[in-house]
């Protein structure tokens, strides 16, 4: 695609040779990007991709076969792949719009004149800063059973991450702590870049702050919005290393989000052809969801 | 097709993005050549009370002053993940060279090739100072092979509360003339009143203990076939003690339910404080018992119970030699050393378990009165292989069938034949893949 984009007009006269030689020199020129990108993450997925279609499985020196669609079809048949896709899109669909319900407001908040404007943005980046397993970590201290800060302010004695009811609700509670950084970041950028004037002109045909925000922000905010939710369901479906941490999927499996199913599947049961069906099958499922949501979006915005 | 499933397992990782865990790489092997330079060796240790890992450290010291030519690194593990990690590190040709590990363990990676068979590499005097028994939890496969060396010992004790059982006067039990299931559940119920439960039964991971106590009365959960394919199975001798433990929470309400959520060390605020009497555990919780106790809290260590016989599960943990180690021979000779019976009596010390070692079991310290130490030894004469050690694909069937469908069952929530049923039908399904 680069090769056709950087071909200047005129070359469509004189065809062959010189496109042949500036394509090689394009070529050269982006090899050095090119060959880390194939080599670590085009090459692997296509190689995990192949897996999928195999009965590998753990072992010293194991050989393995083609088996076509037989893992799928196990797949298909397993109780516990549709309670993860269940788990996974309840945790997805959650957080992506609990954090983008809270990170807009956020946004609009910090996006005011206030006093200490600066100290609050950055205050507000912070959960960025820090990795998923500390994040996990620091949340597994406010849930714990006994000298968990949740339990001392409530006053209550639930176990959040054993209980079956709660442990759903606890992590949730958690990723949107952890996603609402970057989604208040980005739509802070949005809400910069809408031109003071439209306000000005909304204030003077008499729009009450409400309908300022219905027709100017949200509209103007659009594309951001739906850049933002798309990347943050895509990461949170995907998510491991924060739920990893809190429950390890437990309890009973109340909390096995796609990914840990193929984790375990892999590295605890060593079915690593199953897994990678598994990791085929999810990528499927991510792209349909999201293909669906994209596609809605842009019919809206060209009608 | 023909892959290395090394590869595969890079291929893996990378399709399912992030991948978390710890895997700590190991140290690059150095190449150590026949020459001047030592030959290194990497150690993976699970140690983790602070006593047992200064005394893991304190015998790799003493190692490597004695061998210049064979020098071993202390790698730290933890038991949260280090299957996970091993099976990255097998997968990637470099794990480390002694692996400490469980019985448990060991059946799915000896059946993977990932470990060395020890049979004919084990010095008579380190064979002969384990007895069979704790060699049989470490024994698998048509051949036989012996995959580790077994060296410290889990079982189960009842430690109690001492004024309490005193204040009800009831018999207190010795390791010749234990109580039977009958007398503990008529004692527990004798101990349950103004607030205080007889008994805790902390069930958080229900599966091994159930299937330990379950040999009380011959409870095997799982038989082979002639085919040689094994399945699970659930009779009258399994039901035992399922039935009693449900029957303590439900029927005699002498056990608390809420310890039922509850890890092994969990209920031991609510047992200084008097709200239950007895607490069925391994005998490593009396370190916990004997260093956070109040002063003036007395308690004691009972022996196991008896149903038919008093048998039990043994769970060792044990030292392996990866398969992939290029010096198999200096670190059996490491492993004959650090499992001598002076050091087994160290870490059975530093852990506050049972060592296999008989000679380290007659030291004084193993089995003085203090702390139980004469009890928990002396328990250890009941302990028989466990029969779900030699079940492949027992990890998964416990995780995915057993682990909820027992809570399920102890909270009261399903009955005596739907847990049985679904332990049955469910686990054979999990077991078919393997």
């Amino acid at each position: 695609m680069t090769v056709t984009a950087t071909r200047p007009p005129k070359a469509a006269h004189a065809r062959s040779r010189p496109r042949s030689r500036q394509g090689r020199e394009t070529l050269v020129l982006m090899l050095p990007a090119l060959v880390p990108v194939l080599l670590f993450s085009v090459g692997p997925l296509v190689y995990g991709m192949a897996l999928a279609f195999t009965d590998a499985r753990a072992g010293r020196k194991v050989t393995y076969s083609f088996v076509g669609l037989e893992n799928f079809a196990n797949l298909f048949q397993d109780p516990d792949f549709w309670s993860s896709i269940v788990v996974g899109l309840i945790w997805a669909v959650s957080v992506t719009v609990l954090t983008f319900l809270l990170g807009l407001g956020l946004a609009l908040l910090l996006n005011e004149k206030l006093r200490l404007r600066g100290l609050a943005r950055v205050l507000a980046v912070v959960p960025w800063a820090m990795p998923p397993v500390v994040i996990g970590l620091m949340w597994r201290l406010v849930y714990h059973a006994d000298a968990g800060i949740l339990n001392g302010i409530l006053g209550t004695d639930i176990d959040w991450l054993a209980d079956f009811t709660f442990v759903l609700p606890a992590i949730i509670v958690m990723g949107v702590w952890a996603g609402m950084p970057q989604t208040t970041v980005v739509l802070l950028a949005g809400l910069q870049n809408i031109p003071a004037e439209l306000y000005e002109a909304g204030k003077i045909d008499g729009a009450a702050t409400w309908q300022r925000f219905r027709n100017i922000t949200l509209p103007q905010l659009k594309p951001v919005i739906v850049a933002i939710t798309s990347l943050d369901f895509v990461w949170n479906f995907n998510q491991f290393s924060l739920v990893y941490v809190l429950t390890n999927g437990g309890p009973g499996g109340r909390t096995r989000l796609p990914m840990l199913f193929a984790y375990e599947q892999a590295f605890r049961y060593g079915f690593f052809g199953y897994a990678a069906s598994l990791g085929v099958a999810i990528m499927i499922v991510v792209l349909g969801l999201l293909g669906v949501y994209l596609w809605r979006q842009m019919r809206e915005a060209s009608s | 097709m023909r892959m290395t499933s090394a590869l595969a397992a890079a291929a893996i990782i990378a399709l399912t993005a992030a991948c978390g865990g710890g895997g700590s790489g190991g140290d690059a092997q150095g190449s150590a050549t026949s020459g001047g330079e030592p030959v290194k060796l990497n150690f993976l240790s699970l140690a983790w009370q602070k006593e047992s890992v200064a005394a893991n450290k304190q015998i790799v010291e003493e190692w490597n002053k004695a061998n210049p030519g064979i020098q071993v690194t202390y790698v730290q593990g933890s038991w949260d993940n280090v299957n996970d990690q091993l099976v990255t590190q097998f997968e990637g040709g470099d794990p480390p060279d002694v692996i400490h590990n469980d019985s448990p363990a060991l059946a799915g990676f000896a059946s993977r090739g990932y470990l060395l068979d020890l049979k004919d590499k084990l010095p008579a005097e380190l064979k002969s100072d384990i007895p069979q028994t704790a060699w049989d939890t470490v024994t698998f496969g048509q051949e036989g092979g012996v995959y580790g060396v077994p060296f410290l010992q889990e079982s189960q004790v009842i430690i109690a509360n001492k004024k309490l059982l005193d204040a009800a006067k009831v018999r207190i039990p010795t390791p010749d003339n234990p109580w039977t299931w009958d007398e503990f559940a008529e004692i527990a119920r004798k101990l349950t009143k103004d607030g205080t439960y007889g008994v805790a039964w902390p069930m958080k991971s229900p599966v091994n203990k159930t299937l330990n106590l379950a040999l009380n009365f011959g409870g095997t959960f799982f038989q082979t076939g002639p085919d040689g394919k094994t399945t699970v199975k659930v009779g009258p001798e399994e039901r035992e003690v399922l039935q009693r433990i449900h029957d303590q929470i439900h029927k005699d309400k002498s056990a608390d339910p809420k310890a039922l959520g509850m890890g092994t060390a969990d209920p031991l605020p609510g047992f200084y404080k008097g709200e239950y009497a007895m607490l069925p555990v391994g005998v490593y919780l009396r370190q916990q018992v004997a260093e956070q106790a109040p002063e003036d809290f007395e308690w004691v260590a009972l022996p196991p119970l008896k149903g038919t016989s008093s048998n039990q599960g043994a769970v060792s943990q044990t030292l392996s030699i990866a398969q992939d180690s290029k010096h198999p021979d200096e670190a059996m000779k490491f492993i004959s050393f650090f499992l001598n019976p002076a050091n087994q009596a160290k870490l059975a010390k530093g852990d506050w378990l049972l060592p296999t070692s008989t000679k380290a079991a007659s030291d004084p310290s193993l089995t003085t009165e203090d702390n139980g130490w004469d009890v928990a030894t002396a328990s250890a004469k009941n302990l028989v292989v466990a029969p779900f050690l030699k079940v492949n694909g027992y990890d998964e069937w416990k995780s995915k069938v057993a682990t909820p469908a027992l809570q399920e069952y102890f909270a009261g929530k399903i009955s005596l034949d739907e847990v049985a049923k679904r332990l049955v039908e469910e686990g054979n399904k999990v077991l078919e893949r393997y």
